[in-house]
């Protein structure tokens, strides 16, 4: 297991996430890809952490995993909110603060 | 010793806080006799401090400072809540609360008719107070704070009928002059202050001796700065013009403010500060000077008025102005003495006047009274007794203590002829002027038809004939009130006998009360001639010295004039035309850019990612 590998495994969900963020318009699937973004850096540490035989990668990321999780739980209450008033998820008709 | 003393000040503050709370809640008669009472009562407290003062030996009736508590105690600066009772204070509490009293006893019948009676009553507590504390404190700090609680009971109590424009603008008036003496005793105190280190009168009177020489520039600026103060509350030239248009409050208010009281707070104010004024005796050629020249001055402008108030206002002035020249060539306690007479007799005058009013449904214009001896013959009596004293006929109050200042102003240390003919002068004019108003009044025939007279109640003849007693009798009371103030200027003042001199002042105001008999009980025809002989001067005294349109073109046009130029100019044109452009261009670069806030999470997360790609390849390729 090389460097390029887990650099190149990394930049590619890393991309997926991104793509899939910017193109979905339900909200659910954006989080997720937001999920992705934040695990392909996850892998980033854990492989490295693994080639350089440190645990310094692996803790942070526990923590990131912690936050992800935590974030997920309120950006999904402000869906589940959003639903119940509007009864429309689609991200593009959510746009009151329009300028 | 004197612990109880503070009672003399509670309890008017009493009223006047529980009249204003309560007052809609009681009865007329309640507030009226509530308003009394607390006057009343400490007038009696007054008494027991006298009392207790008389039983001391003469030495040792000076300085006696009640401290309440500490108020400040900030550094080296110390502010007590103090008192002091001294024969000076304890004159003038006789005085304010005993005439202030009869006032308080009239007012319940003159205001009979008010709605809003129980708030006359809670200023005029309010009143009482003030003066009290004005006289009671024991440092400069508390004097100017009597001193402009009192400047803003009499801006209460002249407009107090405020639905009428000319009381309201009075009022103002009073106020605005009242506060550019307040203005001058500030920053008096801070040069005390700075100078002494103290703001106690026991400290600064007894260091001023030893720290300052004869006419030491600080001291005349010191002086003369407190006499702003003076010459605003006391209506001496050229702060004069609010005490005639005062009038235009309730009579019992004129009578308590601008014949008993607060007129006199000056006078007091200098007595006070005797110590300072002997360190400055160009301060007090000045003060006699202008006093004597009041005198004089507000004398002829009250011989040609024809509102019964505002003569007698005038003639409060003019005597001011003996009390004025008394204390400006040394003799302390003739000016005192004078400024007690003056309460009574002319309390007496401004309520008799006040009664006038009342039994003509408030008629002020006395060439539409005339031969009011039938049909209000105690008034009659009351106000003639009133103007006798005024005008210094022998052996009445005003006799004794005008006698006493025109007298010394001849033979005094610092007297002159100049001063002395001043002084006959005015007493020749008093007794034309109160005369007049007199025969006006009271003689002859009614000169209005539609007028029907009637005597006023019990409850106002008792106060007008205590005072019109105390009126005959004080004069008498001349060397006991020496005996009793001398401690406190250091000697009693020495009477000058000379009986040339004497006749001449008694002559002079006879003289007066002669011609004004003569002017107005004879024939019209003289009156048309002597009027139509001396226009142009009865014009100029008419208008009173058309002083009020001197101020309004050299200082009220020109800073209203300064006034709209700020307004037009720099507020409008300038600080406005800032502001509203700053609201403008913020309002026009966020339109600018206001597309870049679409609401679309999608279009933000996309200018993230591009936003950070820019960064990444400056880092990387730059």
């Amino acid at each position: 297991m090389g460097n390029q590998f887990v650099l190149i495994i990394s930049a590619s969900i890393f991309c997926i996430g991104t793509v899939g963020f910017l193109i979905r318009r339900n909200p659910l699937i954006m989080l997720m890809s937001v999920e992705l973004m934040l695990n392909s850096v996850n892998f980033l540490l854990i492989g490295y952490s693994s080639i350089l035989q440190t645990l310094d990668g692996q803790i942070f990321a526990l923590i990131i995993l912690t936050v992800a999780a935590a974030e997920v739980v309120v950006g999904l209450a402000i869906i589940l909110t959003i639903f119940r008033t509007r009864h429309d998820l689609n991200v593009d008709h959510i746009n009151v603060l329009k300028g | 010793m004197f612990s109880y003393a503070w009672l003399i000040l509670a309890l008017p503050l009493l009223g006047f806080i529980g009249l204003s709370w309560f007052g809609n809640k009681i009865s007329k008669k309640q507030a009226g006799y509530a308003g009394c009472a607390t006057v009343g009562l400490s007038f009696l407290v007054t008494l027991a401090v006298l009392s207790e003062l008389l039983a001391l030996e003469p030495e040792k009736r000076l300085g006696h400072v009640e401290t309440l508590y500490q108020w400040v105690s900030s550094g080296s600066f110390k502010l007590d809540l103090a008192i002091l009772i001294d024969p000076l204070s304890v004159f003038m509490f006789l005085i304010v609360t005993g005439v202030g009293f009869l006032i308080h006893v009239y007012s319940i019948g003159y205001m009979k008719g008010d709605p809003e009676y129980s708030r006359f009553f809670a200023y005029m507590n309010l009143f009482i107070f003030s003066m009290l504390l004005l006289v009671a404190a024991a440092d400069f700090f508390f004097l100017i704070v009597g001193w402009a609680l009192v400047g803003l009971a009499s801006y209460l109590l002249i407009g107090f009928w405020k639905e009428k424009t000319s009381a309201v603008l009075a009022a103002r008036k009073a106020f605005v002059m009242n506060v550019i003496g307040d203005v001058g005793m500030v920053i008096a105190a801070l040069m005390i202050f700075q100078n002494f280190g103290s703001l106690s009168y026991m400290d600064v009177f007894s260091a001023a001796p030893d720290q300052f020489r004869s006419n030491d520039d600080t001291m005349v600026i010191i002086t003369l700065l407190l006499l702003v103060g003076a010459f605003a509350k006391s209506a001496q030239i050229p702060l004069h013009t609010w005490l005639p248009d005062a009038m235009e409050g309730p009579t019992p208010v004129s009578a308590l403010i601008h014949a008993a009281t607060m007129v006199t707070a000056g006078v007091y104010l200098i007595a006070r500060c005797h110590v300072l004024y002997e360190l400055a005796p160009i301060t007090m050629y000045l003060i006699a000077g202008i006093g004597a020249l009041t005198a004089v001055f507000a004398g002829t402008m009250g011989m040609v008025q024809y509102d019964i108030k505002r003569v007698i206002a005038y003639s409060t002035m003019s005597q001011l102005g003996y009390m004025f020249l008394a204390v400006g060539i040394g003799v302390f306690s003739f000016g005192m003495f004078h400024l007690m007479t003056h309460a009574f007799f002319k309390a007496l005058l401004f309520l008799s006047a006040g009664s006038v009013i009342h039994g003509l449904n408030g008629e002020q214009d006395i060439r539409k009274m005339g031969g009011l001896r039938f049909a209000m013959p105690l008034t009659h009596i009351t106000f003639l007794v009133g103007a006798i004293c005024l005008a210094g006929v022998p052996l009445t109050s005003g006799f004794f203590s005008k006698e006493a200042i025109i007298m010394s102003s001849f033979h005094a240390e610092m007297g002159n002829i100049v001063f002395w003919a001043m002084g006959v002068l005015t007493a020749g004019m008093t007794g034309f002027y109160i005369f007049r108003v007199y025969f006006y009044t009271f003689m002859g025939k009614s000169r209005n038809p539609e007028a029907h007279p009637h005597e006023s109640p019990k409850i106002m003849a008792g106060p007008l004939l205590i005072l019109a007693f105390f009126a005959l009798v004080m004069g008498f009371s001349a060397h006991w009130v020496d005996q009793f103030l001398g401690p406190v200027f250091g000697v009693a003042a020495h009477h000058y006998e000379d009986s040339m001199l004497e006749a001449i002042v008694v002559l002079a105001g006879l003289g007066g009360i002669l011609i004004a008999g003569i002017v107005y009980m004879t024939s019209k025809d003289k009156l048309e001639f002597a009027k139509q002989a001396l226009a142009p001067i009865y014009d100029v005294l008419f208008n009173k010295y058309y002083i009020d349109e001197i101020y309004d073109f050299l200082i009220v046009k020109p800073v209203r004039a300064i006034g709209a130029f700020f307004e037009q100019k720099v507020e409008k044109e300038g600080i406005d035309y800032v502001v509203d452009q700053v609201g403008t261009q913020v309002r026009g670069i966020s339109q600018g850019i206001s597309f870049l806030q679409s609401g679309k999470i999608r279009t933000y997360a996309l200018n993230m990612v591009v936003g950070m790609v820019a960064i990444l390849l400056f880092v990387v390729f730059l």
